[in-house]
């Protein structure tokens, strides 16, 4: 997170030096409307809206020819693969009740490289090892949608149902016809999102405008990572989206010491799928409803299909649900008052001060950042409750 | 919304404005009586619509190219109209209409399904042309177009309703009342506010004496797309005589003399009524001329209507026989095996010491034989064509003493050993055909995206112009990149200069920006090469050297023939593979039919290569005589004008990828000599605009950084809201100060 805020901020002063810049209007002037969609993305779904908790999200990378370009450093995979690590684990770490699965697409074929699951571990010794294949021939944007939809048309309703496209080819060579695909995709309420490596096509236009995705390129590599992690927040829920109550066990984690004379070792049911974690241990998670073990939270219960979570991961998820308002901006000039910065105490010296509008306090455009990005409550809004 | 420019009330049927459109109708104002010469970016179609109504010019004459242009204006039309309907509540009787040929017009069942033009206006004619009604009459087995006499008993009296009508409409129109919408239309030209159609009603002197003749002189008449306007006035006055026409014109020649001889038994009075009518003379058209009702025909100039028919080809036979024996003379001209190149007066010398023909009769050719055709009732107008074509020719010679070259070839230059005698009857002046126009009416606007360098227009067409303007573009974004590449990694430099064209690293070279580009530019890439020959050539020569195979691994390759059909085929599937994400390349052919009419905007063309320099081919005789002309008449240099050709239509070519300010596009001029400051400075000012010295002579490796880079930063989210107050205008930000004076650099005083 730190890391991303250290990007809007240079964003912040790479406008300010490319506004005196007279020659270079162009790209001063693009970068002008990125920081306005920037600034705006930050701000824009606050408000009351319904937000998709339970994401089911199929990342589908690009592994043709194309990626082995390298305009990002060492090249487009590798790049690629390292941000995908980071955004697995990001992603688990904003929605813990939700599920991922990565696809990739080369030599006009479309290979799952994990299935749905909710554990990033996994996906992440995926990740690393897929780091080694080679890039060849053409990807098949039809075939690894189709894979993607196979999958996730089985889901149930109430849950957002997503795919991710890293597309960095400018061609993909499909067995059918396209269109179709995306009206089904449509009809099944699937959301397409493409982030373009390499250039507008209009075939991903196509495809995120009728399925209500997003559709971005990118610029360089800390681009890319912003707007990967653009889809590490929850998308707003689609009106039409059924509302459900769902079964969810909270087990509580037992401690048993090998003193204790009933606790009886065993394996957990996360051992019939791999071997790597130790076998036989005395505590973990017991399923409330079928007393099967797992060592690890969320995950959905081998024996009893029952959610299990913990209390912490909902409440992580929590603040999606009621953001923090937008501080206003105003220009320096215009603020009469001490000049220094609620949360970091320092001056203010920025062009313009934000003001949070429930307790009235300045802080400087860093702290905007940090508060909106990262902790998500207001610390003098904090302060003012515990005085009252 | 509604905008007041200097005290004129104009209703713009849109939300916001680009700030040119703004400029545009502010100089259109200060000038709407004479002639103007502009050179906009943006179709302003809706400004000058605007333009015609609140002024009450009392007809508006919009001449456009191709039959999709035409559609386009009057869809813009049919906004603005209902705009103004719903602004000022009164529904006014308003009527505005596109007119096409017969082919796109015809509603007949048996007719209609025809594929050629020609075809459909000879079986037209056929089933249209008063004696044939009048047999009719009598004989009622003699089939009619029901369509026509429908027309013809009611259709004039009631005039069609006013509305906007473009060709479906007026199809519709035609079939619910079963009136014939070809002859509909071109009644209700007369007195329709607005007509569309090509610049060939006005411009030839064919079609124009038909259709356009009884146009009022108060209209306003606009040229758009008007950057090949000349080669059109040249076009319609020059004449092909090929032996193919000759012997055509000879069973012609045959055909009338039977029918005279039959007419002669029959009904010998109607022979004598015509000859006493030619007596009389041409009085009757002189009459029309000096009440100015009519646009005079240059064919015919005015001493002609003065005088009678001459004595010598009076009467029907006298007359055959006399075209019989020019008809000759033609034949033994094109039995030659060197070529001759002759002016008017050399022709006419010579023809009356081998033939004793007079320059008189000769002058009289064309309406002599029109006379005659009707006099002798002759139903298919379409097979009289050849002859029809060289008594025009005949009238011509013997009219223009200046301004036109006799060029005969035995051969073609390519085909040295194939006879093939061609009569060129070239028309060097393209002022003779514009200049009616221009003498008849009050406004003239001349205006295209790419009219360039502006002063040279004037010259060429012999006018003075009252405005001239060329407008940049104010764009949000810089959404065009023009790149002028001169050399490959190699450092060979890229020319499609004649000395090099044939030179292995100029082809490897140029192969190899085609596949780099290919594979960094999404969906589609039209490429242009100077000529069919130059790009058979470059094809054959990278399919051997494999390069076309690593083309064909990013993107599929479609090429445009000299097969209409063909080319059609090829476009179609062309947009197919960048609709869904294939991608394509398009080889086509600068001065081709793609690069002329045909818009790739988006997806469709990301990227415009333009390989070498689209220079004419010079060898060409008619080419040079017509140079000649330029330099002795004009007092344009050769070289000037060569390369304002050549770059009107490179500049035609790139700007096929930008239609609007949401567009981009990569335009890439792939030929060192584009860097030079005398072809640079010829490029429209829009495009001039953003050729930076950064962008000058680059290598392949830089173009494909540089291109990546732009396709990035446009590939990037932009919003209207982007554009608002920049490019894009609203009322209030139009009325404020500052952006008034902006507006008023945007119009470039030439």
């Amino acid at each position: 997170m730190r890391t991303r805020y250290n990007e809007l901020l240079t964003c912040f002063s790479l406008r300010e030096v490319l506004k005196e810049d007279e020659s270079g209007s162009l790209k001063a002037t693009v970068d002008d409307i990125l920081f306005q969609a920037k600034r705006k993305r930050v701000f824009e779904g606050h408000g009351q809206v319904r937000l998709g908790m339970m994401r089911h999200l199929f990342v589908i990378i690009d592994s043709s020819r194309s990626m082995e370009d390298q305009d990002l450093k060492p090249n487009r995979l590798t790049s690629t693969l390292k941000l995908m690590e980071f955004f697995v684990e990001e992603y688990f770490d904003q929605n813990p009740i939700s599920q991922i699965g990565i696809i990739t697409t080369k030599n006009k074929r479309a290979e799952k490289l994990t299935d749905l699951a909710g554990n990033p571990k996994k996906h992440i010794a995926a990740l690393k090892k897929a780091v080694d294949g080679t890039c060849v021939g053409e990807p098949s944007l039809y075939n690894s949608l189709n894979v993607a939809m196979q999958t996730l048309k089985h889901m149930p309703a109430h849950t957002s149902k997503e795919i991710l496209v890293i597309f960095s080819s400018l061609t993909t060579c499909d067995p059918a016809n396209i269109y179709e695909l995306i009206k089904t995709l449509n009809a099944l309420k699937i959301r397409v999102s493409v982030i373009g490596l390499s250039a507008e096509v209009r075939v991903c236009t196509i495809l995120t405008r009728e399925t209500g995705g997003s559709y971005n390129v990118i610029l360089d590599e800390s681009h890319f990572k912003e707007l990967l992690m653009l889809h590490v927040k929850p998308p707003p829920a689609s009106s039409s989206s059924e509302c459900s109550l769902i079964r969810m066990g909270f087990p509580q984690h037992v401690i048993a010491s090998i003193s204790d004379q009933d606790a009886k070792p065993s394996f957990s049911m996360s051992h019939l799928d791999s071997t790597s974690e130790p076998g036989l241990t005395l505590g973990g998670y017991f399923c409330p409803q079928c007393r099967a073990k797992y060592t690890e939270l969320p995950v959905e219960c081998k024996v009893c299909g029952l959610t299990l979570v913990s209390a912490p991961h909902l409440a992580r998820s929590f603040h999606h649900l009621f953001p923090l308002e937008a501080f206003q901006e105003t220009p320096l000039e215009e603020y009469e008052g001490e000049r220094f910065c609620e949360a970091c105490q320092g001056e203010l010296k920025d062009k313009s001060i934000f003001t949070c509008q429930a307790c009235k306090k300045v802080f400087c455009v860093e702290c905007d950042l940090f508060i909106h990005d990262t902790l998500h409550c207001c610390p003098g809004c904090m302060q003012t409750d515990r005085t009252s | 919304f509604r905008l007041n420019i200097e005290g004129l009330l104009v209703y713009f049927p849109y939300d916001y404005i680009y700030p040119e459109q703004y400029s545009y109708m502010l100089e259109l104002k200060r000038t709407l009586d004479a002639k103007v010469c502009y050179n906009p970016f943006i179709k302003l179609i809706s400004s000058c619509m605007q333009y015609a109504y609140p002024l009450e010019v009392t007809k508006l004459v919009y001449c456009s190219r191709t039959v999709p242009e035409i559609e386009k204006v009057v869809e813009e039309l049919r906004k603005l109209m209902d705009y103004y309907a719903k602004q000022t509540g009164v529904k006014n009787d308003f009527l505005a209409l596109a007119l096409s040929s017969r082919k796109n017009l015809c509603i007949h069942p048996e007719v209609s399904s025809l594929r050629f033009g020609k075809e459909v206006d000879g079986k037209c004619h056929s089933l249209t042309a008063s004696y044939i009604r009048a047999q009719h009459h009598s004989n009622p087995s003699q089939p009619v177009c029901q369509f026509f006499e429908e027309f013809d008993a009611v259709g004039r009296q009631v005039p069609i309703p006013p509305g906007i009508y473009n060709l479906d409409d007026l199809k519709d129109f035609g079939r619910r009342k079963g009136w014939c919408p070809y002859f509909l239309a071109r009644y209700a030209i007369l007195h329709a506010n607005i007509v569309v159609y090509s610049y060939h009603y006005l411009l030839d002197p064919k079609i124009a004496d038909l259709v356009s003749k009884e146009l009022a002189k108060k209209s306003v008449v606009v040229f758009d797309e008007a950057h090949n306007i000349d080669n059109v006035c040249i076009d319609s006055m020059s004449v092909n005589i090929t032996r193919r026409t000759l012997d055509r014109c000879q069973t012609n020649v045959e055909t009338l003399q039977n029918t005279i001889s039959r007419i002669k038994e029959t009904d010998a009075a109607k022979l004598r009524e015509e000859y006493r009518r030619l007596v009389e003379g041409l009085k009757e058209a002189n009459v029309a001329r000096e009440t100015d009702i009519y646009l005079s025909n240059p064919v015919l100039p005015d001493e002609i209507l003065q005088e009678a028919v001459p004595g010598s080809i009076r009467t029907a036979e006298h007359f055959v026989g006399f075209i019989k024996r020019f008809l000759e003379y033609l034949k033994a001209r094109l039995r030659i095996h060197h070529v001759v190149q002759e002016s008017a007066p050399q022709f006419l010398k010579d023809i009356y010491e081998k033939v004793c023909i007079d320059r008189k009769p000769l002058r009289f050719c064309a309406e002599r034989l029109r006379s005659l055709l009707r006099t002798l009732e002759i139903a298919d107008i379409a097979d009289f064509s050849a002859i029809t074509l060289i008594s025009h020719f005949a009238t011509l010679v013997s009219t223009y003493s200046k301004g036109f070259t006799i060029i005969i070839e035995p051969f073609e230059d390519r085909t040295p050993t194939i006879a093939n005698p061609v009569l060129h009857f070239s028309c060097m002046d393209p002022s003779i055909a514009i200049k009616p126009v221009f003498g008849r009416f009050q406004s003239v606007i001349i205006t295209s995206g790419t009219l360039s360098p502006l002063d040279i227009y004037p010259r060429i067409l012999d006018f003075r112009p009252v405005t001239m303007a060329s407008f940049t573009m104010t764009l949000a974004r810089t959404c065009l990149c023009p790149l002028i590449v001169g050399r490959g990694n190699d450092q060979v430099a890229m020319t499609s200069k004649f000395e090099t064209r044939e030179d292995f690293a100029v082809i490897r070279n140029y192969g190899n920006l085609l596949l780099e580009m290919s594979a960094i530019v999404p969906d589609g890439i039209v490429a242009f090469f100077t000529s069919y020959i130059y790009m058979e050539n470059i094809v054959a020569s990278w399919y051997e050297q494999g390069i076309l195979e690593n083309i064909q691994r990013n993107k599929l390759i479609f090429i445009e023939t000299q097969d209409a059909a063909e080319t059609s085929m090829a476009l179609e599937k062309y947009q197919e593979a960048c609709e869904n994400g294939r991608g394509a390349i398009l080889l086509s052919v600068a001065r081709g039919k793609v690069s002329e009419g045909i818009d790739f905007v988006h997806h469709f063309g990301r990227a415009v290569i333009m390989f070498g320099v689209p220079y004419v081919y010079t060898q060409s005789r008619i080419l040079k005589a017509r140079l000649e002309y330029l330099r002795d008449q004009f007092q344009i240099r050769e070289n000037d004008f060569l390369t304002f050709d050549a770059m009107r239509h490179a500049a035609q070519c790139v700007g096929r990828a930008i239609r609007g300010k949401t567009d981009y596009g990569l335009m890439i001029f792939a030929d060192k000599r584009y860097a030079r400051a005398d072809k640079r400075g010829k490029l429209p000012r829009w495009i001039q605009e953003h050729l930076t010295d950064g962008s000058l002579n680059l290598t392949i490796d830089e173009t494909v950084q540089l291109s990546k880079h732009f396709l990035r930063q446009m590939a990037q989210p932009f919003r209207r809201e982007d554009q608002l107050g920049l490019s894009l205008l609203t009322l209030e930000q139009l009325q404020s100060e500052d952006m008034l004076q902006k507006i008023a650099q945007i119009a470039q005083q030439a």
